[in-house]
């Protein structure tokens, strides 16, 4: 479908609509009221089909506004359907939850955020804040600007909190077993409660807010040119791509595009961060199944791409190196060399590791068919990234909708079929190979020339950036006045749609195989996690020392069913 | 004192940080810097910890637990803020959400606690495990 037939497709539900507004090339933004929501998301959603990217809720002056983005991927364009809720004292909408549950998650998000009543929502519980967060405060509500100004936290606050559990509870009887909430590598800190049947895992729930820090709300109070600091510590691993999402978003709004040069090293430094970030989840997938060899050998070979992480931008982490219209430090060309000699020295280690992993008759027993997301779920959970590709899903934001200097590279978009965590597996090594390849070729080829424009000033309007962090597509929003400070700005990491496809992947699973489902996603967990398994009268009966032992146990069962006789260092090529 | 000066076993808490800090901290036992052969030991529970690796400008929602992790931790123990948003909440300062920083969380539940900062965003790993040493060699 071309965007022609987009369109004709979209006027076929002009009647709903207020209006239909095609701002550039693949942006197009729609307009209704509150009552027709639930009747053209279904539309959008089902008969167009489109994927469910995010929604935001926005306090304007006179009513509130949803806006849902989707996207099609097929030309890379995002449709953004806004809601106008006039009814400001009582404000309803009808949840499109029921039929879509990649929104689930958010909607619970607008209800705490903005107040936001949804009717028919499956599951309306607290998410996003604490558990004795005062009931009726709605932080991103503009009443809320002033009070925080003058320095009001919820614990000086005097309304109560409410009643109500965010944690589902659970029928006596029922073994649960709580995993969190303390996971050192996860860019969202999390809490599952597994409930099980003897060894098999039959339900899945989970309580974020230990991690939420209210960017969204800091956001509006810093000025354009600060805000890609601030993105950067979302998440320290995606610190590359939430900047470069953020600045094509307000490039977008600015209408100015960056020079060459600048798109050449965005794109570099998003692709180390890729390397990197694969690196390190195949290290810790290894460390959950109990191959501490490849744990600490993944984590060495990572740290020569951090060296030139640091060499070009100053730090190991948090680069802090996009501003709009272009970069802040460049790549002195007498480091090309190393930086060739370096990648050629990662590829060849990748390479190792990727056969090691691929011709082990045990990883093969252990990891496929466990945790499988089958595409339609993946397609109802709008997953992304990896994740997606695994299940069979051929969406990156890099060849769809491509930004920095992606078009102008020779590369593959990795897809396995199988949906399972070996299929994960697989991509993100393979994905880690085309990425060192793209990094070559883009430093390479890096044209002379400034590596930032001047942009003094930012017009009023609205943007949507994206981009392919290493989980997937992280989106951004921003809507500006006109004035030096966005006045809506939403953020869409790719772990919020990701996680909740855990309550697909992990059911029916055994408990032995939950570490591993769980981390397939890549929210990046570690070996100090606190996790245990309670019985039904709350007594610990397992610990995650216990957890990880099983997993383990398992790995080492198969290696004896399959007469393997372990991995032996003079099997692996020492460089 | 001095048994737990020659090998601390050390308990990593995140309060609500961007994973940054995190990842250094778990760098530093990779081969690179391999803290173990520093007798330092990353353990699986407070219980056993001699010190509380804390990350994070203290969110709402994780405030209550880092406080009851203090509890359960055998005293003395030291509190190790690493990073910038543990010491003072950092870029977060204004966040809605967040109570901390972790000084004043810990204080809250022992005001005598001994907490050593290690600034930086993130600090690399060799300044982490100079913060450690060096606090180590004060006591």
């Amino acid at each position: 479908m071309n965007q022609q037939e987009l369109n004709n497709k979209l006027s076929q539900i002009k009647a709903q609509l207020i209006s239909i507004e095609q701002t550039a090339d693949n942006r197009i933004y729609l307009s209704c009221e509150a009552r027709n929501a639930y009747a053209v998301n279904k539309f959008l959603f089902e008969d167009v089909p489109l994927r469910f990217v995010i929604a935001t809720g926005i306090d304007s002056d006179d009513c509130f506004e949803v806006i849902y983005h989707y996207a099609y991927d097929e030309i890379g364009c995002i449709i953004n359907l806004k809601v106008f809720i006039r009814d400001r004292e009582n404000p309803q909408l009808e949840s499109i939850a029921p039929f879509l549950p990649a929104a689930e998650w958010i909607e619970r998000e607008i209800h705490d955020l903005l107040g936001i009543d949804f009717k028919n929502h499956p599951n309306m519980r607290r998410l996003i804040l604490a558990d004795d967060w005062p009931q009726g405060v709605y932080p991103m509500r503009k009443e809320m600007d002033a009070k925080i100004a003058r320095g009001w936290t919820c614990e000086t606050s005097s309304r109560p909190a409410p009643e109500s559990p965010a944690r589902r509870t659970v029928p006596l009887g029922k073994p649960i077993l709580p995993v969190g909430p303390f996971h050192p590598l996860q860019e969202e800190m999390e809490f599952f409660q597994l409930t099980t049947d003897g060894e098999i895992v039959t339900d899945i729930d989970m309580r974020i807010s230990y991690n939420h820090r209210g960017i969204e709300k800091i956001s509006e109070s810093l000025q354009f040119d600060q805000v890609p600091y601030l993105v950067s510590r979302i998440c320290g691993i995606c610190s590359a791509s939430h900047p470069t999402a953020y600045v094509n978003a307000v490039e977008e709004i600015a209408g100015v595009t960056p020079p060459d040069r600048a798109r050449y090293v965005r794109t570099i430094i998003c692709e180390l961060e890729r390397i990197h970030s694969h690196l390190l989840w195949v290290g810790l997938a290894g460390h959950f199944i109990g191959y501490d060899t490849v744990f600490m050998w993944a984590w060495k070979y990572r740290e020569p791409v951090l060296d030139l992480l640091e060499e070009i931008t100053g730090n190991r982490n948090n680069y802090g190196n996009v501003k709009v219209g272009g970069c802040r430090e460049d790549i002195p060309d007498e480091i090309v060399p190393k930086m060739l000699k370096d990648l050629d020295e990662v590829e060849k280690k990748t390479e190792m590791l990727t056969k090691a992993v691929l011709d082990d008759p045990v990883l093969h027993a252990r990891l496929k068919g466990v945790g499988t997301l089958s595409k339609e779920d993946a397609i109802r959970y709008a997953v992304t990234g990896p994740t997606a590709r695994g299940s069979g899903i051929a969406i990156d934001v890099r060849r769809d909708d491509p930004y920095a200097a992606y078009a102008d590279l020779d590369w593959n978009v990795i897809v396995q079929e199988q949906g399972d965590v070996f299929a994960k597996a697989v991509v993100r090594l393979l994905e880690t190979l085309e990425s060192v390849k793209m990094t070559k070729e883009a430093v390479q080829k890096l044209p002379k020339g400034p590596i930032a424009i001047e942009v003094k000033e930012i017009p009023p309007g609205e943007g949507c950036g994206h981009g392919e962090a290493p989980r997937g597509e992280t989106f951004h929003y921003v809507r500006s006045d006109g004035g030096n400070r966005p006045i809506r700005h939403k953020v869409r990491a790719p772990s919020f749609v990701n996680v909740p496809s855990f309550r697909a992947s992990c059911i029916g699973q055994h408990i032995a195989d939950v570490t591993i489902t769980l981390a397939a996603v890549d929210p990046c967990y570690s070996c100090t996690e606190r996790l245990a398994v309670v019985d039904a009268h709350g007594n610990i009966v397992r610990d995650y020392e216990m957890l990880l032992q099983a997993s383990r146990d398992k790995t080492a069962q198969m290696q004896k069913e399959l007469g393997w006789p372990g991995l032996k260092l003079e099997d692996l090529q020492i460089g | 004192m001095w048994s737990l000066k020659k090998s601390v076993w050390v308990f990593h808490v995140n309060t609500g940080a961007c994973n940054n800090c995190d990842i250094e901290i778990v760098d530093c036992l990779t081969p690179k810097f391999d803290i173990e052969r520093l007798g330092i030991k990353l353990v699986g529970s407070p219980r056993h910890a001699d010190a509380l690796l804390v990350t994070g400008g203290v969110t709402a929602q994780a405030a209550p637990r880092l406080r009851e992790v203090y509890r359960q931790t055998p005293k003395p123990c030291i509190v190790f803020a690493i990073g910038a948003c543990a010491c003072d909440k950092g870029i977060f300062t204004t966040g809605y959400h967040m109570v901390g920083p972790v000084d004043k969380i810990i204080k809250e539940v022992d005001p005598n606690a001994i907490i050593a900062y290690v600034p930086g965003c993130p600090p690399k790993p060799e300044a982490i495990i100079s913060g450690v040493l060096k606090a180590l060699a004060v006591l």
